[in-house]
């Protein structure tokens, strides 16, 4: 590297000058898979900050993005709580267990009218993580805008899953990826991110 | 040995040169034994059970609160005594007389038959209460305690720690309530009564019944401390409130309301505790009064936070009629741990969730009713349905307390190989439609790897035969699907991984594992590694390894 350019980094270090990328400096939460990390903002999930994944169908490797984080999460000596907004299905605690979850700090709630629970437990401030499905009524974009406010409030990571026909749809949510099943994995697009790589990533899963 | 085996000797010192337990002239003397200040007087009550009923924890609460008109020191000992002392009270009652004979009063208006005693250390009190005769004359209520430090037969009121000893020699071991077998061993070897055992020397007599029996003796002659927790009467908080017109607006209803939870709030405050259950009672002109319960977490104070709750509560209630009057009944009241509060927000630089842990509980709660939010826990156990249950969340739980226990997630099999679990559990199996033997859920399966054999429960009723496969269906979703062992073999889907197609995980089953998955054109196909059937809409790669395992299959069948 030549004089000029270090001159160079070390006048964009500056705190008064943004860049484009620069907006992804808020702290992150790695995702545990390394290819997924080198494409997100920051290198890892937001702390804070609602992200929105679009899946074909339930159950196509949407959560096993998740898992990693989520054991990290609730490993962590400050550990808040993982709260689990009406899930489709119930979450099977001894796979929970066997990929590093604790359990103690899993919540899981039930909820005809997701989205409140959803915001309440976003903006609570008492939780690491949040993952909601809507069941039946798509989010309007008021609505995301609302729960990425109520995110950024109570410092908490939360997880819509939505299915792939809201790609369409303008959100609110500071990120947004398509997963769609591969044969050993996933393929991840990036539809938004601010300040992160484009495209799409093809992420394979350990042996579980 | 030092201890006597005969009938005990008129000579109360023994020949070993061991400490005897008895102090000789004052505590003071022995090194290391706590001196225990004579200034206090203690009285000590028994009461006799009524034939009829055994006594209540209730009924000696009771008295408890009656007794603490005579002093805050008043401590419980269930099941029939209590202690006061009354040092610093007896010249207000008139003496010793006065306030026994006010006490004794004060049990007979609850039906109680008392027996007590003064002493300087509370379990000489009681021990000389109980074994006082209700014939004799301290015995008989109303009847007042007669001069301090009578023989035997008059009451038992000793004021000095020195005279204590020698008042309390006579009395019957049984008074200390040891266990029936300690006392046994004491009477064959003639130690019957308080005074023999004070005789015996302190170091073989702790090595036969143990250090706990030696220190009842020590508290008993004030020679170690003696704590006993302070009794305090139980408070409510109840306050009522009639309208003048009457409310159907939850909102309005709330607003009524505040006030009353205001003076909770002020009433709480003021004894540094909290609720953990708040009920709030709204009358009707003609209907029952409609109730409504708030369970809380933790103990809570906080008004702000009881309105938000009690809010949520109200507007998910229907009223029968509009509310003409509201009424506040706290629960019993708890000690609230106070807590500092971090310097960080909650997230803010890995800063933990301190009081909104339980407040988030409480108000998806108060809303979505109490099942609605649970936590998750790991069973031990084959049975996939058996293996997790729902748990109560760790409210309480302190960050960092989180203790690592290896839980295991897939079943282990002796060859090494654990089978996966899936990430998500049908509530109930649900039957696959099948097309020629084989599993279809939106299109045909295709099988993967060898199966996992659970067969177990048969001791409960419960029980299950099963083999359970991991298949993928078209779209890429990784199920978990069974097929009973038992006649008519029939497929369930009972979960689903979360995870995409495994289709490069290639686990290699062994060639010839025919361990007898019973239906005859299944047998060999199933156990083969993949199957996929028809080979419709199928990725190049796909169709290939469909026609494979078809050739490998049958020839009839959808070429």
């Amino acid at each position: 590297m030549s004089a000029a350019d270090l001159e160079l980094a070390r006048l964009l270090e500056h705190p008064a000058i943004w860049r484009g990328r620069s907006a992804a400096r808020a702290e992150v939460l790695p995702t545990g898979l390394a290819a997924l990390d080198a494409c997100l903002p920051g290198g890892g999930w937001p702390r804070s900050g609602l992200i929105e994944i679009l899946v074909p169908r339930f159950g196509v490797g949407e959560s096993y993005l998740l898992l990693p984080a989520l054991a990290a999460a609730t490993r962590s000596p400050a550990a808040r709580w993982s709260v689990w907004i009406a899930p489709p299905l119930e979450p099977y605690a001894p796979a929970l267990a066997a990929h590093g979850v604790m359990l103690e700090r899993v919540l899981v709630v039930r909820a005809p009218e997701p989205l409140w629970a959803f915001e309440q437990t976003l903006g609570s401030g008492a939780s690491d993580i949040a993952l909601a499905w809507t069941a039946g009524r798509s989010p309007r974009a008021r609505e995301i805008r609302r729960l990425q406010l109520a995110a950024e409030r109570g410092r908490t990571l939360g997880v819509l899953f939505r299915p792939k026909s809201a790609a369409r749809e303008s959100s609110a949510a500071i990120l947004r990826l398509a997963v769609e099943p591969r044969s050993s994995g996933a393929r991840v697009s990036f539809l938004k991110s601010r300040g992160g790589a484009r495209g799409s990533v093809d992420l394979t899963w350990g042996r579980r | 040995m030092p201890l006597p085996v005969s009938a005990p000797r008129p000579e109360p010192r023994p020949k070993r040169s061991s400490t005897p337990l008895q102090p000789v002239v004052s505590p003071k003397r022995f090194p290391g034994a706590a001196p225990v200040s004579a200034t206090e007087l203690w009285i000590g009550v028994h009461l006799s059970e009524p034939a009829e009923q055994a006594l209540s924890r209730q009924q000696l609460e009771r008295l408890a609160v009656r007794a603490q008109r005579f002093t805050p020191r008043v401590s419980l000992v269930p099941p029939d005594g209590l202690v006061l002392e009354v040092k610093g009270s007896l010249h207000l009652f008139n003496g010793v007389e006065g306030l026994s004979r006010a006490l004794v009063s004060e049990c007979t208006t609850l039906g109680l038959k008392p027996m007590v005693a003064l002493a300087p250390t509370p379990l000489a009190a009681l021990v000389a209460a109980r074994s006082g005769k209700p014939g004799s004359p301290m015995g008989q209520p109303g009847r007042p305690m007669g001069q301090p430090g009578g023989p035997m037969g008059q009451p038992f009121v000793v004021t000095e720690l020195t005279r204590l000893v020698g008042q309390l020699m006579p009395l019957s071991l049984v008074v200390l309530r040891w266990p029936e077998e300690v006392l046994e061993r004491l009477a064959r070897m003639g130690v019957r009564t308080i005074g023999q055992v004070l005789r015996l020397p302190r170091a073989g007599f702790a090595r036969r019944f143990g250090t706990e029996a030696l220190t009842t003796l020590d508290r008993l002659t004030g020679r170690g401390p003696d704590l006993r927790e302070r009794f305090r009467a139980r408070e409510r908080f109840r306050c009522r409130r009639e309208l003048t017109y009457e409310l159907e607006n939850h909102t309005a209803i709330l607003g009524e309301l505040a006030p009353l939870l205001a003076e909770l709030g002020k009433f709480l405050e003021a004894r540094q505790c909290g609720v953990t259950k708040l009920e709030c009672l709204l009358r009707h002109r003609h209907a029952e009064p409609t109730r409504c319960v708030l369970r809380l977490a933790t103990p809570v104070a906080d008004v702000r936070r009881l309105t938000e709750l009690l809010g949520e509560r109200l507007s998910a209630l229907a009223l029968p009629e509009p509310v003409r009057g509201c009424e506040l009944r706290s629960g019993p009241l708890e000690l609230r741990v106070l807590a500092s509060n971090s310097v960080w927000q909650p997230g803010e630089h890995g800063g933990a969730a301190g009081a909104e842990a339980p407040e988030l509980i409480e108000r998806l709660r108060a809303r979505l009713g109490p099942e609605a939010v649970y936590g998750l826990r790991v069973l031990p156990g084959h049975r996939p349905e058996n293996a997790w249950g729902i748990a109560e969340p760790a409210a309480g739980h302190l960050p960092g307390a989180v203790t690592r226990r290896a839980m295991p997630g897939g079943r282990s099999t002796p060859g090494g190989r654990s089978f996966a679990r899936p990430l998500w559990l049908l509530p109930a199996p649900r039957l696959l439609r099948e097309r020629d033997g084989l599993p279809r859920r939106r299109g045909p399966l295709l099988l993967h790897g060898e199966p996992e054999r659970l067969e177990t429960g048969w001791w409960d009723g419960g029980d299950i035969a099963r083999d359970y496969y991991t298949a993928t269906d078209l779209h890429g979703v990784r199920l978990w699907i069974f097929r009973e062992r038992e006649v008519p073999h029939r497929w369930f889907l009972h979960g689903v991984f979360g995870g995409g197609g495994c289709g490069g995980e290639g686990r290699r089953p062994a060639p010839n594992a025919g361990h007898g998955i019973g239906g005859a054109p299944l047998c060999g196909a199933a156990l083969r590694n993949e199957l996929y059937f028809p080979a419709r809409r199928l990725t190049p790669s796909g169709a290939r390894r469909a026609s494979h395992c078809a050739r490998l299959y049958s020839p009839g069948h959808h070429r």
